[in-house]
Formats: structure tokens, sequence, C-alpha cells
């Protein structure tokens, strides 16, 4: 019988960490008297590449740091970065807390939603656009801001919004597309 | 340890510095509501029921957090104080079902316990629909996150306690819940299902898929599973035994319990399967008999048989009494010495290697001493699984810092937790630890004061270990030459440590050898005789170590007094009045070969399976079958039974008083639980009817007379009586006069023997290879869940649910070679015989499997290999050749 | 008024590299510290009575005395760089702009109680700050500030960045000690303090990015000119982060004790639109609002607290008539659920409950209960949980509850909110 779990947390064909990663992971656990304090930064490292957690990268991390694969699972579903969904090719994240509130930030939500055809928290059909709603990006005194692809924009207005989701687009076709 | 002196609701009280508010409180009588607290865990101080307010701190601390302190004035409840703990009850009941009445902890909810007591009846606010997971893979118990308060006694339990890790907290605030790996199905994670989490819980988000009723009463006992020797507290429903609780009193368990001591202990008690009246061979047919023609026929029979014509196997299950009044029967009686049982198949070459190195072959440390140890050299021991408790404390120690060196082929669980992890190929133990000798010794490691003034022989090993440099023992054992150099220099490094071994080491062609090489390791490091350090056999059975101490053995009388020593004999022939035989008896596979040439006519087997314990099964039941007159005492129709021609029904140890000596030497009292099932008898008082229906006279009142006499005839026993121990007194033998403290640890000042003798061992490789036509290597092992021949865990509805059959472990690379998928039915084939079982790809190195020999229908023993140790006539279990097929 | 310190290198070009800051006399504090005694920089720290600009106003020296002189266990500092505190933006700009600043900064306060290793925790979000600390870091130790034996002083010492990876309750200094750990952010209970007990067992110091690019300019100028700076107790500048509906919202370095007033009127251009001020949050999102009425208090830790709010990060968020404060208590109380950690029962509990409560007031579903309710739960959070987070939302909604019960009251008895949608600038702009 096998672990229904598998299943839900969705496609989890066997995965290969990079070389570069896998360097990288090691000169990070070296920076600390016990691995397992590695554990944040080579969970990015390893999202990094991936694009996201799936589960055999977490059980990858829990062998390579030697730690039970629960602990893993209880610190990567704790911090709200590491992503066990497999997100859209781009990322946007918009802030609606006070400081952004105050300025119109929700909306700006409301605006990208209906423009993505979307709710917050969830991805294109197409698989290309994941968006979501996030708390205080500290980048109060500029609000509204969000983030696209860990990118900052800031002072936002809905043509500013537009013309930031006008130049995905572009780019996207420009670099072949289909994706 | 220092007082203080603080005040508590105005009252003066003592505490203990250190102690927490919570505690000290309690020791005063003062009762403060808790929900996330208990004894056994680390203080966690989340649910924030115990707070109280302490002058001078702001805000109201946790009781169970705050360190008492000279002077403290606290006070444990105000209005404000219950305010804010009603505030705790009635947010969680917002978030919470209002079922109790068809909830599983109706009544025992501690939730539900104190909104009575704080009067808290509606908790007015708006439910907030958590998302929960219903958990319900796991067939004994079942996960209801709705009804969780987030106490983390689960998890703290899994983790600080047990060690298995197999929940955590996930998500966060609101969101969070104990789960285990990806949050789904417990039973697909690393869970032990010794179920302390379930104990833990205060409400019924963790329950029994069948709860018990609530019990009549309860008797502390021990458990009858394997040598650790936990304590248990049975609970009696009606007359029958319902349930198991771990023993908070026990120094051992402290209150844990694994899942064969959780469920197995009691369920096969009352088993509609029990044996209940005397069975006698008739036409070919076993048909019930009263025990006085059942009797007759023994004794008759048993007249016949006298002397080397009788052989008579005691047990390792069994009480101390018990094998004491076997083996006085074999011998007072029977004038034979042909009196072994199954320590032979298990740890005969630990006490033939110890005794020669030591002058005593048994633990020489205790279990408790183990977290003392800076490092820990486990060898052949899979311990999380075939000694959980001992496993959850190691795994303890390890996280408080110890160190792990394991020597272990197969993927075992404790294989996470080690520093290093050597794969060495079965039967290669001389060499590796000859290896670490080498490097030890090469790199200036070794305590050679120690050596020299403790201990003798030296200079054979330092000359013969020369030519074990790490390249060559590389090339032996498959270990690689840099792990062997590390693990050497850590064991060294190990002020103190110590060596835990078990089977992997004992049960091959050179088991004694093996054993010695442990010794030597231990002695070349100076680790004998001190806290935390040793060479520490763990043994397989309950009371395997007491029925070796009372005599269950061929070649000494109880307490290792020589049989053929003119003076001990004399001293047991004036005890026993009569004459006693001068040389010594038969071994267990000794007794078989005699039997299957008719040799020994008459065979006596006590709480014993031999149709699925010894090696090469198919020749067993050629050798009782080809026994004249086989008995067979037990509580279950065994698969020996069933060749018997008279059965005699015996009790559990649930239906009598007696005592059990544990692996660490510790003899611990067992209590009567419920009365002996109508027509089943003590084996002691069966052997005493049949004695003196022989015309030997044997009777005794009670088990605590016949304790009595061990001690006036045993030197280590004698100072031991019923009286002490049920006063609690913690005996470890050697323990001499009535007086004596015991000895956990043993050759402190000096070993028993004098000086610690070293042995020069060479390398000698297992009695058969793999080769062309069986290229596998297979070893045989115990598992988590099961026990021995599985007369009694097979019998237990968890534990069957658990693991319902048998199956065999097959490393990924090789499965894929013979195609042979997860799940799949495989033929294994030796040279002795054949057979068909589930396939379970994991765990073992590259070309080896390993079968766990529990299981009759897929005996792992028509496989083994009957070849013996020279020494301790220990057959090689673990080393096999054989070949492994698709089913056709 | 403005008096840069921290700022005054932020508009030069590459400000963040190595050659700019040493141009601009960059790691003399550190010379200068090494050839003092660790005690001696101490008293110096304590003398100028920085204070700690996270957020609890901590006097760093005094901080760093609590450290044993002597331990078995390696010391550390850990550098929080989490800034997470709705609100508040300022260190993501010294790390962006002056990343040297806290290395210097953390060397000093290493060697001055004793570590050889410490770790900047930051946001994992920031990725420009992370990148900009860790090539800094990389240029410092191939100049030899970092390392071993640092200026030939026989100092050890590595700083490494350690990210975050999202989650609010990590810039408290238990929990991030946690994460540092590897571990799910879940705060510690005091006793024992981090100093004796924190990261890997050892004694530990966490400072604030902040307070320690303060420490190298006290180093070079002396106790006695940071001190003169502020009122009495509250030394130098500070940072204010200044948001919300301002003319000019930004970063300010100002004297403490800089009267709120002048920060709002003055150096921010008052309000937006000229509208008239309903409320100020003066220190981020955790600390009380403040009426129009008690905006003449100057901006230090002391005064804050006389008037029962908090100075907390410097983040002032203001706030214009016509925005709906039941609306703002609702968000902030999302916040703070989404972040709690889950640890103690009334905050992972009464928590979502104040947020769901709030956010149905402001839908028009509220009863005539529930503001009494809302207010009964903020006292059984407030000072009963092992961190501060429960008290960080406790804390301003029940202040904005008494302060403005009439709108919260209005929106319950007319079972809607009165002020319709929030208004938007480029709306207000057009």
């Amino acid at each position: 019988m096998s672990n229904p779990a598998s299943r839900e947390n969705g496609v989890d064909g066997p995965i290969t960490i990079n070389g570069e990663t896998v360097r990288a992971i090691d000169e990070i656990v070296k920076r600390y008297p016990v691995a397992e304090a590695a554990l944040l930064p080579v969970l990015h490292k390893v999202q990094d590449q991936l694009g996201w957690l799936p589960v055999s990268a977490l059980d990858w991390v829990a062998k390579r740091l030697g730690l039970p694969k629960t602990r893993v699972y209880g610190v990567t579903s704790f911090y709200t970065m590491f992503k066990r969904q497999k997100p859209g090719k781009h990322r946007i994240e918009i802030c609606t807390n006070i400081s952004c509130s105050l300025l119109g930030a929700e909306h700006l939500r409301d605006h990208i939603a209906k423009k993505l055809n979307i709710k917050p928290g969830e991805t294109t059909e197409d698989g290309r656009i994941t968006f979501d709603e996030v708390e205080c990006l500290g980048s109060c005194g500029t609000a509204p801001v969000m983030l696209v692809d860990d990118k900052f924009y800031e002072k936002l207005t809905p043509e500013k919004v537009d013309d930031v989701l006008d130049k995905l687009n572009k780019d996207d076709l420009e670099a072949g597309g289909n994706d | 340890m220092a007082k203080v002196t603080l005040t508590i609701d105005g009252k003066t009280v003592q505490a203990e510095e250190g102690s927490t508010v919570l505690e000290a409180a309690s020791a005063a009588d003062i009762d403060i509501p808790t929900l996330c607290y208990a004894k056994d865990l680390e203080p966690y101080g989340g649910c924030r029921m115990c707070i109280v307010k302490v002058e001078g701190i702001r805000g109201m601390p946790p009781s169970c957090t705050t360190r008492v302190a000279e002077g403290m004035k606290v006070t444990t409840e105000d209005d404000e104080i219950l305010q804010a703990r009603r505030m705790v009850l009635r947010l969680l009941m917002a978030d919470h079902p209002s079922d109790c009445l068809s909830c599983p902890a109706n009544l025992e909810c501690e939730l539900q316990a104190l909104t009575k007591k704080l009067g808290v009846r509606e908790h007015g606010l708006i439910h907030l629909d958590r998302q929960a997971t219903l958990d319900e893979s796991h067939p004994v118990f079942i996960r209801d996150m709705k009804r969780c308060i987030l106490c983390a006694k689960c998890v703290r339990t899994c983790n600080e306690v047990v060690g298995a890790g197999a929940i955590g907290l996930i998500n966060r605030g609101h969101r969070a819940e104990p789960a285990p790996f990806l949050g789904t199905g417990i039973k697909f994670s690393n869970c032990e299902s010794c179920g302390e989490c379930v104990e833990h819980c205060p409400t019924g988000a963790l329950y029994y898929r069948e709860p018990g009723p609530e019990p009549d009463y309860e008797v502390s006992t021990i458990c009858p599973y394997c040598g650790t020797g936990c304590g248990l507290v049975l609970g009696v429903n009606k007359g029958k035994v319902i349930r198991a609780k771990g023993d908070p009193d026990n120094p051992i368990n402290q209150g844990h319990l694994c899942v064969k001591g959780r469920f197995g202990s009691y369920e096969f008690v009352n088993h509609p399967d029990r044996l209940k009246t005397p069975l006698v061979r008739k036409d070919g047919e076993l048909v019930e008999a009263s025990w006085d023609e059942a009797l007759d026929l023994v004794v008759q029979r048993f007249k016949e048989s006298k002397g080397d014509k009788f052989a008579a196997l005691a047990s390792a299950k069994e009480p101390n009494e018990d094998n004491y009044i076997m083996q006085k029967f074999a011998r007072a009686v029977m004038k034979t010495n042909s009196v072994d049982h199954c320590a032979r198949l298990c740890h005969a070459s630990t006490v033939a290697g110890l005794a020669a190195s030591f002058g005593s072959g048994a633990m020489t440390n205790s279990i408790e001493d183990m977290e003392q140890a800076e490092v820990v050299l486990v060898t052949g021991s899979n311990t999380t699984e075939n000694h959980p408790i001992i496993g959850n404390r190691l795994r303890h120690a390890i996280d408080k810092g110890t160190k792990l060196i394991l020597f272990d082929p197969r993927d075992i669980p404790l294989a996470g937790k080690a520093v290093i992890w050597c794969r060495q190929r079965p039967g290669t133990d001389v060499a590796w630890i000859n290896g670490l000798m080498h490097v030890i010794i090469e790199e200036g490691l070794a305590d050679l004061d120690y050596v020299r003034e403790r201990c003798e022989g030296f200079e054979a090993v330092e000359e013969l270990v020369k030519s074990y440099t790490p390249e060559r023992v590389s090339k032996i054992t498959g270990v690689p030459a840099q792990d062997l150099v590390e693990a050497a220099k850590l064991y060294a490094s190990g002020k103190p440590a110590t060596i835990i071994y078990s089977m992997g080491i004992t049960q091959h062609t050179t088991g004694t050898d093996n054993v010695k090489s442990l010794a030597n390791l231990a002695m070349l490091c100076g680790n004998m005789g001190k806290p935390g350090g040793g060479v520490n056999p763990l043994r397989g059975q309950n009371n395997v170590q007491g029925a070796c101490d009372v005599g269950g053995l061929p070649n000494v009388y109880s307490g290792y007094q020589k049989v053929t020593d003119p003076a001990a004999r004399k001293k047991f022939e004036e005890a026993w009045h009569t004459d006693l035989p001068a040389e010594a008896g038969l071994t267990i596979t000794e007794i078989l070969e005699a039997a299957e040439k008719g040799e020994v006519k008459a065979l006596y087997i006590m709480g014993e399976n031999p149709m699925l314990s010894d090696p090469d099964v198919t020749h067993v039941e050629k050798a009782l079958k080809a026994t004249e007159f086989l008995v067979v005492q037990d509580i279950f129709l065994t698969e020996t039974a069933r060749l018997a021609d008279v059965v005699l029904p015996a009790v559990t140890f649930a239906e009598r008083d007696g005592t059990f000596t544990n692996t660490e030497r510790r003899v611990q009292r067992l209590h009567q639980v419920i009365p002996p099932l109508s027509g089943c008898r003590k084996d002691w008082e069966i052997i005493c009817d049949i004695a003196t229906r022989m015309g030997y006279p044997m009777s005794y009142e009670s088990e605590s007379e016949i304790q009595d006499e061990i001690a006036e005839l045993t030197p280590s026993y004698g100072g031991i009586t019923y009286d002490r121990l049920d006063r609690g007194d913690q005996l470890a033998w050697p323990c001499p006069t009535k007086d004596h403290p015991g000895t956990p640890i043993l050759h402190t000042k000096k070993f028993t023997r004098g000086k610690g003798k070293f042995f020069a061992i060479e390398y000698i490789s297992a009695d058969e290879l793999p080769d062309k036509d069986f290229p596998m290597v297979l070893t045989t092992g115990r598992i988590l869940e099961h026990f021995h021949t599985g007369t009694m865990t097979r019998k237990s509805k968890s534990l069957h649910a658990l693991v319902p059959g048998p199956y065999v472990e097959i490393h990924p690379a090789d499965a894929r070679h013979y195609k042979i998928r997860d799940g799949e039915k495989v033929r294994v084939s030796s040279r002795r015989g054949s057979i068909e079982l589930i396939a379970k790809v994991g765990r073992v190195d590259r070309g080896l499997i390993f079968i766990p020999f529990h299981f009759f229908e897929a005996a792992a023993n028509v496989l083994t290999n009957p070849a013996v140790d020279p020494v301790a006539k220990i057959p090689e279990y673990k080393v096999c050749a054989a070949r492994l097929e698709k089913s056709a | 008024m403005t008096e840069k310190i921290l700022t005054a290198r932020f508009e030069k070009p590459d400000s963040y590299r190595l050659s700019s800051y040493v141009e601009d006399g960059g790691y003399e504090a550190l010379k200068k510290a090494l050839s003092k005694t660790p005690d001696e920089i101490i008293d110096i720290v304590k003398a100028a009575g920085l204070r700690g600009r996270g957020g609890a106003g901590f006097p760093a020296g005094v901080k760093w005395s609590f450290v044993p002189k002597e331990s078995e266990k390696p010391k550390y500092l850990c550098v929080n760089g989490d800034e997470g505190e709705p609100g508040t933006f300022k260190d993501r700009y010294i790390m962006e702009l002056d990343p040297h600043a806290i290395i210097e900064g953390a060397a000093i306060a290493s060697y001055a109680f004793g570590a050889h290793v410490a770790y900047i925790y930051i946001r994992g979000e920031f990725k420009l700050p992370i990148e900009r600390v860790e090539n800094a870091l990389a240029e410092a130790r191939q100049a030899g500030f970092l390392g071993a034996n640092i200026l030939d002083s026989g100092y050890d010492l590595d700083i490494w960045v350690h990210p975050g990876a999202g989650a609010y309750v990590c810039g408290e200094e238990t929990a991030l000690i946690e994460s540092n750990e590897g571990h799910r952010g879940m705060p510690r209970i005091k006793p024992p303090f981090p100093a004796i007990v924190g990261l890997f067992g050892g004694p530990t110091v966490v400072n604030n990015i902040e307070t320690l690019s303060y420490v190298p300019h006290i180093i070079n100028k002396g106790p006695e000119w940071f001190a003169a700076m502020g009122p009495e107790k509250n030394g130098g500048t500070k940072l204010f982060g200044v948001s919300g509906h301002v003319k000019r919202p930004g970063l300010y370095e100002l004297r403490m004790g800089t009267p709120l007033r002048k920060i709002i009127y003055e150096v921010c251009g008052g309000m937006r639109g000229d509208k008239e001020l309903k409320a100020v949050i003066p220190g981020g999102s955790s600390t009380p609002i403040l009426t129009p009425g008690e905006i003449d208090v100057n901006m230090d830790y002391d005064s804050l607290a006389k008037i029962g709010t908090m100075f907390g990060s410097g983040a002032i968020i203001v706030i214009e008539e016509g925005t709906c404060i039941p609306r703002l208590a609702a968000r902030l109380a999302k916040f703070y659920a989404h972040e709690s950690c889950g640890q103690c029962t009334p905050c992972r509990e009464g928590v979502p409950w104040i947020a769901k409560i709030l956010d149905r007031v402001e839908n028009g579903m509220g009863l005539p209960g529930d503001l009494d309710q809302v207010l009964k739960i903020c006292d059984n959070i407030q000072g009963k949980t092992i961190c501060p987070l429960g008290d960080a939302c406790a804390m301003p909604i029940r202040a904005m509850i008494v302060k403005f019960r009439a709108e919260f009251e209005r929106h319950v008895e007319e079972g809607g909110c009165p002020f319709g949608p929030t208004p938007t600038p480029w709306d207000s702009e057009s």
C-alpha cells in the first residue's frame, strides 16, 4: 500500500539536485556547529533550484543533513516562503498590510485578480503566474508594493501594475512563448 | 540537593532547588490545573492553564516552567488568575467539538474535567472551523485532530521519551497540528506503535480503536517479552486482563512501554486458544485427558527412561523458580544433567566468551548506566526493535550528547542516529574488531596502564592485530578503511565508552570468538568496571539470564557451579538428599541429535518451541518425531506441542508469582494478576507433582519458598528474598547476603576471574558462504512487533494487525536484478529447504536478505545452517547461503 | 534636527562596497576597538546610552555585560535583520546601502563580549539585502576584517548570513535563535535568557541591525557625542520610517526626542491633500494608536511610554480623516493570527478569534457584545504568553477599540461600514 500523502502532495517524480546546489549546501553546512542549523538556507538552495519543495526534495534534505523527515516537514510548513505546491513560472506577491492597505493595496489586489482571472493563492490555468496576497514586505515608505519574482515594485498604481504584467507577457512571448 | 523556602498561597513550603513552582505546590498538596504538563516530559509552558502570580514578576508566568527561588511569594489562585484560566478553556472549547457524550475520551478527558472544575459551561464564542485531520490509517489507534488542544504532549513524548520522531508539529498558529511526515497516515511513518502518544493525550484526539472497559483492579508485574524487564501494570475486568500500562515506579521503563508490552503482554492471556486441559495421544490423535490420566502416563514412561535416556528443556520465558525446579527434577529425579534451554541459541557464546575473558558471563553494567557513556558502540543489536525501551533510553542519551558508533549490515532505525555507521559483511566481526584494536594501538590511544595493571595476555593480541591493517580489514569486511580508522578513534576517545551487542555477534560459528574480541577491545581502552563503560550483551528473553543463573544448563547447577566439580556436586547432593550424575549433560542441539538416533527416549519440554526456534527445523521435526515419548508443557498448542505424546496446560506469567532476572542481572518480582485459568497449573507445581508421583517428594508452599532454596544454594542469589523485592530493593546479582545492595556494575576493583584475559583471535570466515547455486547471504532476526516463535505475539490482535505475516527484506538493486517488486511473493531456498513469502524492498545491504523468524508458515529456520560454534554450541543463525527467486 | 549618521553614506554611488566604505574611514573603529579591552568597549557603549532599535529599547552595552566572561560553550552574536513589523523599513536600507557598517558594528560587539561566530539573520524575502550583506562579508573576509587574527589583533571572528523564510515571530529574539538553529520559530521560555543559554546552548546576544550600525560611530566619536544627541537615556539619532497619509513618506534620520508633530507636519510635509489627521501609530503595528490630541509628544522611549504607547521600531504610520479604524484593526488582527506560532493557547486561539470578530464587525455582522468580548480576550492574552506576539496584537487592538469605540459601535449598530471603500492615492491625485 502506498502512502496516500505522496499522492496528495502532487507530482513527485525523482529529483536531481545539481552539483552547484550540492556544493553550495556543503559550504553552508560548514558555517554551523551542527548540520541541523543549516536547514533553512539548505531548503532555500534546493527551492532555488527546483522552484518548490516536492516530497522527494524534503527526503533528500533530511538524508543530507541526517535529520528525521518529520522535523524537515515541520520546519518547511512553518515558514511561508517554502512552497509545497508547484508554483507558476512567475510569482506575484502583493502586500496588503496596514501601510499598503492605507494607500489602496486591496484595490490593486482585486485589480490583479481580475486581470489574471484567479483568486489570491492560485495559479493561472496555463501555469504561468502564481498570485498571492502577503504580509508586510518592509517597504512601507514606498507603499503600495509588490514582489514579482523576488523583485520589488513600489508606489504602485493600477497603471504600473498593468505595465509590469504586460512586460511579463512580452518577455515570455519573446522567450519562446509556449511555457 | 539544596532546599529553598518559598511561600505558596501563604503557606511556607520547602522545595528542592531547581524544581518548579508546580512541583513545589503539588508537593504541598496545592492543586494547580494543567493541560500540557506531564511528569516525564520537559516543561512546555504552552497551554497557560497553570499560570500563577509571583511577587515581583510581571504578568502571570506558568508554574510548570517557573523555577522556585528563595523567598518567592506565589499566589496560585485569585479572581484574575481564574478568569485567565477560564478564558483559556473557553478558547479551547470554541475550537473543540461539543459532542462529549459520543467522544471516546468522555469522562477521562482532562479538558472536560477542567471545564467542570472551573465552572465553564459555555464558551460564548463562535466556532473557528479549524481544518483538522482525521487519520484512520493505523490499525490500533486513531488520530482525530479536531479534538486536539495543541498541548504537544504526543509530539514531545514521541521525540523526548521514545525518540522515534514519528510525529512533529506542522504549520503554525491556529493551523498548527501534530502530524507524521507530510501530514497524513501515521501508519506510513516511522511510528513504532508504542501507544505512548495515546497514553499522553489529555483529550479524545488520540484513542485506541478498541478501548477496553475500566479495570476493576490493577496489579504490577513484569513484562514477559525481551530481557529489558519493564514493569507492567495490568488491569483486570471481570477476571480478564484487559489492558497494560507502564509501571511508573519501575526504574527501567519509568512508566513507558513498547508496542509488545502495551498490547502483546496481555492480549494472549485470555485468548480462546489457551490450553485448558491435558492432552494425550491416542491412536495418533491428541485427545483431552484428566490430569491424573496424563500424569500417570508421564510418570510411567519417565520411570522407564531415567539417566541418559531422558532430557529436558527448561525455558527462558519461565520464572527462575520453575527453571530451578526443572533442572532439579532432571538431575535429582531423572539422574541426568541433560537439561538445556534456548539460551543455547542466543547467548551461549556470551556466557562462554565473557566467562573466559572476565570470569562472569553477563552484562557488566546497568541499563541506566548507558546514559553516562560518552560513546556507545552498538553491534549486532537492533536495539530499538528488539529491546525498545533500552533503545529509547539510548536514543535519549544520544540526543543529550552521547555519540553512537554502529556496526550493522542492515539499515536499522539506529543507523540514522549514528555518528559512524559501518555495514560489515555478516560473519566478519573478529576482523573489524581486530582492525579497531590495530588502529587504537597504532595511534597510541590504548589505555596501557589499565591493561598492565588489570589484565593479562595482551602481548599476543598486540602481536596478532599488527596484521589487521585498515586496508586488509576493509577487504574482508567491506567497511571503508577510513570509517574503520574513525570508528576506532571515536571509540577510544570515549571516557567512558560502552559496548552493546546482541545476537548479531553471538549467533555465529565464531560467536565465542566475537564475544572475546569485544572483551579485548573494551579492556584495551580501560572501559571495564566503570560507570558508563563495559561490555553489555542484551539478552533476548525476559528470563534467559535467570534460566541460566538457576542451572537450566547441562554443565552447571545454579550460580554456575560446575556439575563436574565434586565439591559443588556434594553440596547439591546433600541439599537434595540424593546422588547426582557426575558428567555434564547434552546441549539442546545434541539432545535433538540423540533423540533422532533413539538415544534419548523421553523428552520433557517446558515452554519452548524448538520446531520454530532451532536451526534446520526439518531436521528438528525428524528428531522430535523419532523421540519415543515427548511431553510438552505450554500455554498454547505450539508447533512443537502438536508432535507431543502428552501436552500439559500451564499458566501464563499473569497467573502466578515468581521472579525474572533481566538482562542487567536485576531480579524482579512477578505478581499474580488473575488466578490460573481453570484446568491450568503452574509449571513448578506440575513438575513437583510428577516428581512426587515418581517417589521423590518435592513440595513447596509458594514461589517464595523455592526462591529461599535457590538463595541457600546459590552464592550470587544468596541475599535475594521476596521480602526484599517486595520492599522495592533493586537487586542485581551478585547479591550474596541479605544486607548486600546488589551489584549493578561488575569487575569494578578486579575482574571476577582476577585479571581480565586477552585472547588473540584470528578471523575465520562463516561456515557457509554464498556460491554459484546459493548466491545470497541470508541473515535472520527479530522484528519490533513480534517475538521469538510468535506463540504469544501472534495471538495478540493488535500485533497481528500490525504485522500479519512473514516477509523477506531485499536490497532494491537485488530486487531489480531478480525482477521482484515490493509486496510480491518470492521463494527463498537454502541447502536445507525452501519457503515462500512476501518481498519487502529496503533496509538490507546488497547481496544480503533478512527474514524474521517468528512465522511458522514460512519458518526462517527451515533455511538456517545448524553448524555450531565449537565452544558454545550456538548455531550460525546469522549467516547462510541462500537463493532468491520469484514465485512461480 | 536631521543628523546624518547612519544615512550619511546612503546617497553615495557604490555605498555598499568595501572600497567606498574604507574611503569614508570604515573599519577604523574596529581597529580602535581591537586596541582596547573588551570591558572598555562595553563601558563606552553603556555610556553612550545606545538602546536597542529593534523595539524593546534595552541598552545594548548592558545586554553585552550580561554575557558571562567565562563560558564552556562558545558565545554567539545574532544580528536581527528579520525586519517584519508592519510599517518598518529601516534595516532593509542599511543592509542594502551600508552593509559594512553592520559588519563593523557586529565585529566590535562580538569582540566586546567574546563571540567568535556571528550570524546575521535576514528576512528571507529580502533578496537584495541578503546579496549585499553576503558580498560585503566576502569583501571583509578578503580584506582581513573578518576571519582569523583580524588586523593582527589575535582576535578571530566569522560572520555568516542566515536567511529567514517568512515568519514574523522570528523577529522575537528566542524565536530567532530557534530559527537560526534550523527549527520552527517557536519562542523559548525565559529564563534562561539568551545571554546565559542562547544559540546552540551558548551565551548569546541578539542585537538589531540599526543598533549595531551605530556602534562604529560611537567608538570613533565617543559616547558623549552620541548621548548628547538625544534626551537623557535616549542617546543618538533614530531612523524613522514614515508611511501612510503624509505628503512625503519615507525614511528619515532624526535625533531621538524629535516631536511627533514636527515629523508629520515639517519633516514629511504634512498630511496628503491637507486632510485632517485622524490617528498615528507611533512605532510599528504593535504599538498602541495615538489620537490627534496626543501627538505633542517627543519621539523617544520614555516619553512614549509615559502616554501609554511605545517607541517600538520608530515606524510611524499616519492616518487621515475618513479612514475606517475597525478595518485597520481587523487587518492587523488577521496579520497577527497568521503569524502566531501556535504554542500558547491564548495567542493561538485568541488572536484568530479576535480577527474573526473584528472582520464581522467591519462587515456589519457584529453583535452588541462583540467589542467587550474582544477587550476581555485582549486582557487574557496580554502578559500571559511565552513571547510578546500576543501582546503585540492585544495592545494595539485594545487601544483602537478604547480610543475609537464610537466608530466600532456605529459599525455594529448600522450593520455596516460607514466609510465606504478605502480611497486610493491614484484617484485623489488624478
